[in-house]
Order: structure tokens, then sequence, then C-alpha cells
């Protein structure tokens, strides 16, 4: 049955995956100009050069020979070389499909560990001025821009303290140029991005947390774990916490969609070298074959996150059969 | 789901139900004040040049080298910028992007998930399968990869930023449609109407519609606040609304750069989208307490 | 002395108070004292005294490292395939060239053991190398790897290789002669002035590497993302995509082990980050905008130094008449009466907040064949352009817009998004010209686009862009009649013969004094027809850490070879 479904599934992407290719490279073909990517302004070019080096980069063919080409290339795993630098697509994306995981995996860790306890409190103390404060601190934290975020805190942590005298945090980039890249370095750099990216899995999943946590300390097991006996903090650690948790595995699967590309305004704003930032970069110089092998891989981890959120919601809830 | 619908045989829900949704949101005071914040904005935003002629006496696109980033004072509320525009004027037309383009981007949104959705739901079958997959397609792609490439192929201006953010925000909305149209379709008063012979498109119109509009409101009220942040980050990035014409996020594009002569340039506008935003949410919020069926049990 | 020589004296001395003030020393001696300090060779002390640091002298201290930072990411190592600044910064630090810039401009030999032998007739330059030239793997570096670094672009074989240079080096170059390992003779086409300058300074590529490869696959080779040998100061250590570029010392550099280990360059979001990381020290060298000169004011850890460059901002009138706004610019009294409105120096105090010069002339101050004055200058004058444009005709509507035989002066004007100073230029102007009447609109295209309408599609009414001239004063890519033809960068049609011919007579002849003539003919004539005029010229302007000696930027020692590279030190050797 699972199987199956799993089969189908897969099976399904491969058109997605083909269509999404197909809508990139449509976009990408109809801004085709007389720009050669990769050659800024250079006044040396005669129309000959232009016309030679557009076809050296398979410019000059109707874009479903283009199309029907490139997959054939993917599917022998070549996803063809960068026209503006020549390195291959494959290697661009490899080095910086880490720096981007490194991000966006730091900001959900950053994301549960603020998350849960103020929803717990927040469900504890319902009502409360504290439960208030939280509930207002999170809403708000929902309506922040991500880019005005990262630009005020650059100002705050980064610019301002030192203006002081103060210990402050790196403005851009992943590591230190120069003995840098142990961990105490990459952590330095990385709080800042991470924060930010993690403003929102804090506020919606606090929130999530917190009505979570309501619904479960309202069910029966509980009052009969209470009277049995059992001590208060027993019951809300072991028994509630538990049960309210569940759900909130398949809130983070739905987070991994957004892996690859959710933290891409904050990797702009950072100077953070990971995918999004080579998307945003290359896409602007019509890089066309780095664009296209970018979002080949983006939207794998769509899908491939789209279904395993869907599949641990089958497991995690009973009621739903896939059949 | 509402029963009175069922039990008085009429296709439409019982009167009862938007009364008692009313009567829910006007009781949500946080969210009525949101509410008429939004409505404020709302206003000042269409009456922008009205603002410009009597209130601030300046317009958004003029510049006067003489007065760049002037504090806040009696000359500019809010100060100016770095060609001397005044900063509240630009505030107020920024407005009109924000709201409209939101504003836009919700309809279009609406009006293709909805019919997609519809469609897709009541005929089932083939078609149901071919639409749901366009939709997954476009579910899947990494939005904002689709907004960058979209953005550098069509001049942005309005209608098309608003067409461009709606392209995938119109999935969902069709996806919860057609869950909403399965699940009314096996009702009998609609297996009646059919018996008596009536089209397929008055059907969905005049009698599935109005059951899924619900569903609607929530998802709508809940979108804006998102999509106003989405729409501010394209403008920041450079790839919405481009200068001069004034706008939350393209007025952060540079601001960076003159923090040091000028703090104010750098908060406002982030000050501001943050207040449109928690105010759409937070009614956005009331709304879905207030109008959501399913809450009802 | 001849008027040059008292030219070029007189510039000197300019520059010497421009050093002294900035060291206070002029406002307590005086200006009497400081001319007499002048003659007596002050000039000279100055510039040794001016490593780019703060501090003066001490002994270079061996090893350390020093990050450079700028905001692009490299994108190519091969000297031949590269056409953007990232790359050519680095890899001036990694291959030198035949000769080298010195930061004036004049040519000095790098790899060549002295300046070429040039024949009577112009058309021949003979290259001696210098003796003992090692490749980074001991391979002797001889006139076979100059050869094939000029083939690349040049010879028919290699046609398939992807190089920018093609164009003109094809053009120009008729064959290369390698007679002995150490001489190379390149045979003109035609005598071409600008050879040397434009083309003598490519970074030599090594032939028993690269000279392997099917020319096809150099496109792609992987030396030109991680050089395997090199022949200059730095030897490639790292890329990190996105991130920097690591490189290390190279002992066996010809003119000696440089005294630093490492050079990184770092890339950068963008200039506010640059002038963020020089105060918190995270990179040591980067160039400086404009609008963030003042962000470093009181840092004293940083030395900023400022000079002219021949870069510029410039918008262009779109003068073919068969396009719509073609009739609008043909007159030119309209042309010359809209520039006349442009406050182009408020356009530089409040956009570039002083840090550039209005641009008197086409030719930029940096050039040897610059005319201070030429035939006309262009001062802000608001009601002579109003009655120019009165006279030939354009009288203002009930709109208050002009108009004349039913044309209203209204246009569109293009620059590319992201750049904040031309965005902020085109408003000053749409400003300017509403004040007298004109109706001009700022639109903002990315920059792809912005290029191709250039070069190709032409339905501009108006565009803003930036240029960069090179040391030569050769200007015919931008006004020969020539190169109107598709694919060149005479977008805005500007057709001339008297121009054509003076530009074509000043690169034929190598007679300097000659060329200086003719290009004040050339100044005098742009001066009057101002097709696209130069709203100004840029400075550079680099922040340096006081811990790092031995940096000398100039205009023309900027993002290109640096001559000096391998002498930077850095104080506390780290």
């Amino acid at each position: 049955m699972l199987v199956k479904y799993v089969a189908r599934r897969i099976l399904a992407s491969f058109v997605v995956v083909l269509g999404v290719t197909l809508i990139t490279l449509i976009l990408m073909d109809r801004t085709r100009g007389a720009y050669v990517p990769g050659i800024d302004f250079n006044p040396s070019l005669r129309p000959e050069d232009v016309a030679r080096l557009r076809a050296d980069l398979g410019l000059d063919r109707p874009f479903y020979v283009w199309y029907l080409s490139w997959i054939w290339g993917v599917l022998h795993g070549d996803f063809g070389h960068s026209m503006i630098d020549g390195s291959t697509v494959l290697s661009h994306i490899l080095d910086r499909l880490p720096n981007t995981l490194e991000l966006t995996v730091t900001a959900i860790l950053i994301g549960m560990i603020v998350a849960i306890p103020v929803g717990v409190i927040g469900a504890l103390r319902r009502g409360s001025k504290t439960d208030n404060t939280l509930t207002v601190v999170s809403v708000a934290g929902f309506a922040v821009p991500q880019f005005w975020m990262g630009l005020m805190l650059i100002l705050i942590f980064s610019v301002t303290l030192e203006q002081h005298g103060l210990p402050w945090l790196p403005s851009s980039g992943a590591f230190s140029p120069f003995n840098g890249g142990d961990i105490l370095d990459r952590l330095q750099h990385l709080i800042l991005p991470a924060t930010v990216l993690s403003f929102f899995y804090v506020s919606t999943w606090s929130r999530f947390i917190r009505s979570s946590m309501l619904e479960v300390l309202s069910q029966d097991y509980i009052r009969t774990a209470r009277a049995k006996g059992m001590s208060e903090r027993r019951v809300v650690y072991l028994h509630g916490l538990r049960n309210a948790l569940i759900p909130l595995i398949t809130l983070i699967g739905l987070e991994l969609p957004g892996l690859v590309s959710g933290g891409l305004v904050v990797e702009v704003v950072f100077g953070w070298p990971g995918i999004g930032k080579l998307a945003f970069e290359r896409a602007l110089q019509y890089d066309y074959s780095t664009v296209m092998g970018v979002t080949f891989f983006a939207t794998l981890l769509v899908i491939a996150g789209n279904l395993i959120a869907d599949l641990l919601y089958g497991v995690l809830d009973p009621r739903i059969r896939y059949g | 789901m509402p029963a009175a619908g069922i039990e008085t045989g009429g296709a439409r829900p019982a009167q009862s139900y938007w009364n008692e949704s009313w009567e829910r949101l006007r009781a949500n005071r946080i969210g009525m004040t949101a509410g008429i914040l939004i409505v404020v904005l709302a206003a000042i935003a269409v009456m922008a040049p009205l603002f410009s002629l009597v209130l601030t006496h300046y317009q958004p696109q003029t510049i006067n080298l003489d007065q760049t980033f002037a504090k806040p004072g009696a000359a500019h509320l809010l100060g100016s910028d770095e060609l001397g525009r005044d900063t509240l004027t630009r505030l107020i037309w920024g407005a009109r992007v924000s709201l409209g383009v939101a504003l836009l981007t919700v309809a279009l949104s609406l009006s293709v998930g909805t019919t997609v959705g519809m469609v897709a739901g009541y005929y089932g079958g083939w078609i149901d399968d071919v639409l749901m997959r366009l939709v997954d397609t476009v579910l899947a792609i990494p939005a904002i990869f689709l907004f960058i490439l979209m953005s550098i192929l069509f001049r942005p201006n309005a209608f098309t930023l608003a067409a461009i953010i709606a392209s995938v925000g119109w999935g969902s909305v069709a996806r919860l449609v057609r869950g909403e149209v399965l699940s009314v379709k096996q009702r009998d008063f609609v297996v009646a109407t059919r018996s008596i012979g009536a089209s397929d498109s008055r059907l969905m119109v005049r009698h599935l519609l109005p059951n899924v509009l619900p569903v609607l409101i929530v998802a709508a009220s809940l979108g804006v606040g998102q999509i106003i942040l989405v729409e501010a980050a394209l403008d920041f990035l450079g790839l919405g609304i481009q200068p001069p014409t004034p706008s939350w996020g393209n007025m952060l594009t540079n601001a960076q750069s003159y923090f040091f002569r000028s703090g104010w340039l750098v908060a406002l506008p982030g000050i501001t989208i943050f207040i449109t935003v928690l105010a759409s949410n937070l009614f956005g919020n009331a709304i879905r307490d207030a109008f959501d069926p399913r809450l009802k049990s | 002395m001849s008027q040059d020589d008292d030219a070029r004296g007189f510039e000197q001395f300019e520059r010497f108070l421009e050093e002294w003030s900035r060291r206070d020393f002029l406002k307590r001696t005086g200006g009497a004292a400081a001319y007499l300090t002048f003659l007596a060779g002050g000039l000279e002390f100055l510039e040794a005294c001016a490593g780019g640091g703060g501090t003066t002298g001490g002994t270079a201290k061996k090893g350390g490292h020093v990050v450079e930072g700028n905001f692009s990411d490299i994108r190519t190592l091969n000297s031949m395939l590269s056409s953007d600044t990232a790359s050519n910064q680095v890899i001036g630090l990694m291959f030198d060239g035949l000769l080298n810039y010195k930061k004036d401009g004049s040519l000095i030999p790098a790899l060549a053991s002295d300046m070429p032998k040039t024949s009577a007739d112009g058309m021949t330059y003979t290259f001696k190398l210098r003796s003992g030239l090692k490749w980074s793997d001991g391979q002797p570096l001889t006139s076979d790897d100059v050869k094939f670094t000029y083939a690349l672009a040049q010879d028919p074989a290699y046609k398939e290789v992807a190089s920018p240079r093609r164009g003109d080096l094809s053009k120009y170059i008729k064959s290369i002669d390698t007679p002995d390992p150490q001489t190379v003779v390149f045979n003109m086409a035609q005598v071409f002035a600008p050879f040397l300058s434009a083309h003598g300074r490519y970074g030599i590529m090594p032939k028993h590497v690269l000279g392997t490869l099917d020319p096809k696959a150099i496109n792609t080779a992987e030396f030109n993302t991680a050089p395997t040998v090199v022949n200059g100061a730095f030897k490639f250590v790292k890329w990190d995509k996105g991130a920097q570029v690591t490189m290390a010392r190279n002992d066996g550099y010809w003119q000696g082990a440089p005294y630093l280990d490492q050079w990184i360059y770092k890339v950068l979001p963008d200039s506010v980050a640059v002038t963020n990381q020089l105060k918190t020290g995270e990179i040591d060298i980067g160039p400086i905008d404009p609008g963030q000169y003042d962000a470093l004011n009181g840092v004293s850890t940083i030395t900023r130094s400022e000079f002219p460059v021949p870069v510029f901002t410039f918008y262009a009138y779109q003068l073919d008449p068969n396009k719509p706004a073609g009739p609008l610019f043909q007159d030119k009294a309209v042309r010359q009466a809209l520039l006349y409105a442009l406050n182009r120096q408020q356009i530089v105090t409040a956009v570039f907040f002083g840090h550039a010069s209005v641009a008197n002339s086409v030719e930029p101050p940096t050039s040897w064949a610059y005319k201070d004055k030429p035939q006309v200058i262009y001062d802000f004058d608001k009601s002579k352009a109003e009655s120019m444009l009165d006279a030939a005709g354009w009288m203002k509507g009930s709109d208050g817009i002009r108009a004349k035989g039913g044309l209203k002066l209204k246009f569109s004007m293009i620059t590319n998004a992201g750049n904040k100073q031309r965005e902020s230029m085109l408003q000053v102007m749409q400003q300017s010209w509403k004040d007298i009447g004109v109706d001009a609109t700022p639109s903002l295209i990315q920059f792809p686009q912005l290029v191709s309408q250039i070069v190709s599609i032409r339905t501009f009414d108006m565009f803003l862009v930036g240029f960069n001239f090179a040391e030569d004063p050769d200007q015919s890519q931008l006004w020969h009649s020539r190169n109107t033809a598709a694919g060149g960068f005479n977008g805005f049609d500007f057709k001339n013969d008297q121009v054509d011919q003076v530009l074509d007579q000043a690169v034929g002849t190598l007679d300097k004094n000659k060329r200086k003539d003719l290009y004040s003919q050339f100044q005098d004539l742009m001066s009057d027809l101002t097709p696209a005029p130069i709203l100004l010229f840029n400075h550079g302007i680099w922040g340096v850490s006081n811990r790092v000696q031995g940096t000398d930027f100039g205009p023309f020692n900027q993002f290109e070879p640096r001559p000096w590279n391998h002498s930077v030190w850095v104080t506390d050797g780290k």
C-alpha cells in the first residue's frame, strides 16, 4: 500500500520536475537579447564575436532543442558549465549547498530550542501576563520583514558594537578569510543570519506548541494521570509535552521543501555563500545553465520534502491511510 | 459545516452563519482595532495625492538637493532622504504600492485558484488529475526563484508584480477549494439540484461557491500579511517596483549605506511594513476566529 | 621648459599641495614655503613616504597575510577569457604580462626586460624577455608562452577559444614570431598606436599546461578556475566559490619572493560591507564608495587615498532620425541647451558627495592628451538653456512642456537598476529638465537588457551608463561611425566625418606630439557637438589598513594588474 503510494508520488514527481525546469527555461529564454552572459561592457567585441560567443554557449538554438539536450545531460549527471565562468554547474552547487543547509538547519534548531519553551510556558500560564506578552512577541515576530531585520541586526551587532569598542559579530560571509573555517569562527558568522531566519519558525511554532499543549492537557488521559497521583511535573513533561510535540515534527517536515530556497533573502543580505544567493546573482547575470541547475536541485528538494512531510504526517496521524 | 444549510434544503448557508460570524468578529477587540487600522491605511493610500497636497505639501518624487538627510522636523515631519525627498510623503505613497499589490494579488490568487479548484473538484476524473498535477508543479517551484526569473522577464509594475506573486499563491487556494468542493459534492442538495437539470456552471457558481466562500475568506485574510512581506522583499532586492516610484521595500534597498547619515531612513520604512503586516495578521486571525466554519463544533 | 613640461609641472605641484595639506604642513608653513620645498625635491620625498599606510618607513617584515575585498566574485583566471574587473584583479596577482602600468599610466617592462623596440614604420614590436624567468613549477617561461597566450585570441587555429579579445587582436596582429626563447616579435597588420598600452599587459599563460588541450577544451579547462602554475607574485591555493580566493607566496617570482605569506581576495555583498569590514579589520584593503567615504572619518586604523580615474558617467541622445526620439535631438542647440540646464557640480556634491569631478572634456583628466578648456565649456546656466531652446523654436506649451511643430520635448531615460548613483542622477536630471520645460522620465532596467539596448535593440530615447577608458586617449569605440553597426558601442548613432578622420589619424601614428594635437582637435569638436555628454569623471578611492605597507594605488593601479603587489608587507607580520 505504502510502497505503491510512494512509487506513484515519485513518478508524478518526475513530471513535476520536468515541468518546473521547462518553465524555468522558457522564462530565461524569453530574456534573450544581444547580451552575452559573462561579458561586461566590452567595446572590442564585434558583432561576429558576439554571435560566436553566443553560439559557443548554445544560445542560438531554439529552446526545445536546448531543453532536450539539457535533459539528456542531466540524465548522465552532467549539468553543464556556467555560462559566466566555465566551472561546472555541479561544482558551484556542491560548493554552496552545505553553506545553505548549515544556515537553514541551524535556523530550524534555534527555532525549536526557542519555540518549545515559549509555547509550553504560554500554555501552562495561559491567560497570564507572561502568556500575553509571549503571544504578542510571537505575533510580532511573524510580521517583521526578514530583510529589514537582517539590516537592523547588522547595524546593531556589527557596526554599532564595533563603533563602541565592544565585541562585535561579523556582517557577511560564512567564515573568516584568514585562519577561519573552524567551528567557532563559523558559529560567529552564523549567529546573525540564522537568528533572522529562525524568527519566522519561532513565531509560528511557539503558537502551535502552545495550542497543541493546551489541547493535550485537556485530554482525558492527562486527568487520569493526575488522578493517579502523578506529580504535576511528570504529567506536564512526560505525558503532555511528548504528545504535544508529535505534530511539531510534521510542521518541521513542512519546512523541508524550503530548506534550500527559503534562506535566499537572508543569504543576499548577509553575503552568505549559499545556493539562494547563487541563484539570485546568476539569474541577474543571465547565466542560464547555472539557474537551470539550481532550480532543478531546489525543485527536487521541494518535492522530496513534500513527500517526506506527507509520509510523516501519515505515520504520525493514524487517521490517514494511503491507498 | 453549517448544518442549518442542509436542513433548510437551500443552497445558501443560513443567514445566521454570517450574522454569527460578524458578531464574533465585532467582539474581538484587538482584531477590530487592527482592522480599523488597515482600513485607515487603505484610505490614506487611496487619498495619497490629497495628503501630498494638504498635509505634507510634497510630491513623492520632488527632490531638493539642499535638504538631504534632514532629521524629522518642521520642514520634513519624518525627515528626508538622500535626494531631499520627504519621507512621510513617500511612506504614504508607498502604501499605495504595498496595499494595492496585496489586494490585486489576493484577487488574482482567489479567482484563478477558485476556478481551478472548483473545476477540478466538481468534474473529478482525468480533469482533476491534470489540474492537480499542474498545481503540484506550481507549488513545487521554489517561489523565490520563480519571482526572480519573472521579475527579470517582465518589466515590474504593480500589475505584473501582483500576477507574479499570485502565480505561486493560486496553487494552495486551488487545493483548498478542491477539498471543500469534494466534501460538499456529496450532499443531497447538490444531487437534487443536478437532477432537476441545472447546468454545471450554474451549479458551481450559485451553489458551490457560497459554500466555499468561508474558507476563501479565511485563506485570503491570513495570506495578506505574507504577501505584503514578499512584495517588500522583492522591491528591496530590486526586482519589484523600481525607483523613483516609492515603495516601502525599495526605500530600504540602499538605506543601509545611508545609515551613518540618517538612521531614520533605515528604521521608518521597516517599522511601517511591520505595523501594517502586524495589523493585517491580527485582523486576519480575528476573521479566521470569527468565520472559520471548521472552528465551530 | 616647454609648455608641456610647464603644464605637467603645475599638475605635479597641485598634487604635491594636496599631499602636503593632508599632512597639515601647508596650514602651518604656507604656500610659498611649500613651493620652495617642492622645488627642492619635496615631491620625491613625499612619494617615498607615501607607502599608502599612515606610518612611514620601517623595514619590511616577512610573513603575514592581506585580505583584499571587493563586491564581485571572480569568473575565470585565464587572462585571455576574462572580461570582468574581479577576475582581472586576481589574475594580476598571479600572472604578469610583458608590460605593466605605473599608477600614472606610464608603461614599464614586467616580464619583458625593457620596453620593446618599435620599428620605424610602427609595424613591428620586438620584445626581449628577462633571462631566467620561470613558472612556479620550475619550467622556464619563454617566448613560446607569450606567443601561445596571444594566439589564443588571435590565431585562427584557436578560434574556438571564446576570447573577448579576439576582435581587436586578430584585427591588429598579423603574426607573432619567436626567433629565440627570449625574443617575441609582433608583426602588426596596421599601425595602431594604442597597441602596447591596450594589449601589452595580458597575463602570460603557460603553454606547457594549456597548450596540451584542444582549443575548444580550453574554454572549460580546470586551469581556468584552479591554475596549477603561475608566473606572478602569488600562487593559487583555493577558490571558495562565492566567498574568496586564497593565494600564497610564489618564491620563484622574478622580482623576488613577496614578503607576504598569503593574499586573500574576499567577496563582499556590497559597498557598505567594504566600509564596515575595513573598520572591523575583517578586510585590509578595499575600494570605497563615494557615499561611504565619510563613514570612515575619524577611523584611525584606515588610510584613504583618492585620485581621479578615467571612469565616467555619460548620457547619450538618440541620434538616429528613424527612432522615435531621434527628431528631438538632431538640432545641436537642443543637445547643448539640455547640457547647460544641468547643474553638474550639484550632482557631484549630492550624488557623489564631492568625490567626482565635473567633466569638461571627453578625455579624462588623467590622460596625457587631456585638454582642460576645450572649445565649449558647459557651466550650469539655466537661463541660457531656456533662451537657446526658445531660439531653436521649442516653445513652452500650456502644460509647461516645450514643443515644436507638434512634437513635444518629452522622452524617457534608461539606466540599469541596482546602481544607486545612476538612479539618483536620472532623478536630478529629470528635475533640472522639468525646470526648463522638458519632460524626461527615468526608467530602470536590468543591466543585461541595458547592454542589449545600447548594442543592438537601440529603441531607447536616452540612456545613462558608466564607462571607462584605458590609458590610451583613443576613444573610437564610442564615437567612430563604424561602431554604429550592430554590436558596436556607438549605439546612439553618432556619425561625423571630421571626428572619424581625426580618430583614425590619431591611432595611425606613433608620434606622440602629433597625436596630442589631433586629440586637441578631437576634444574641441566633441565639446561642440555633444552627442553624448559626459557628466563627470569619477574618483578612485581606496582604503588601506595601517598595518599594510607598500601599496601604491593610483589611476591606473586600481583593479588592473599592479606592479607593486609583491612588495606589500604587514607591520605585524601576521
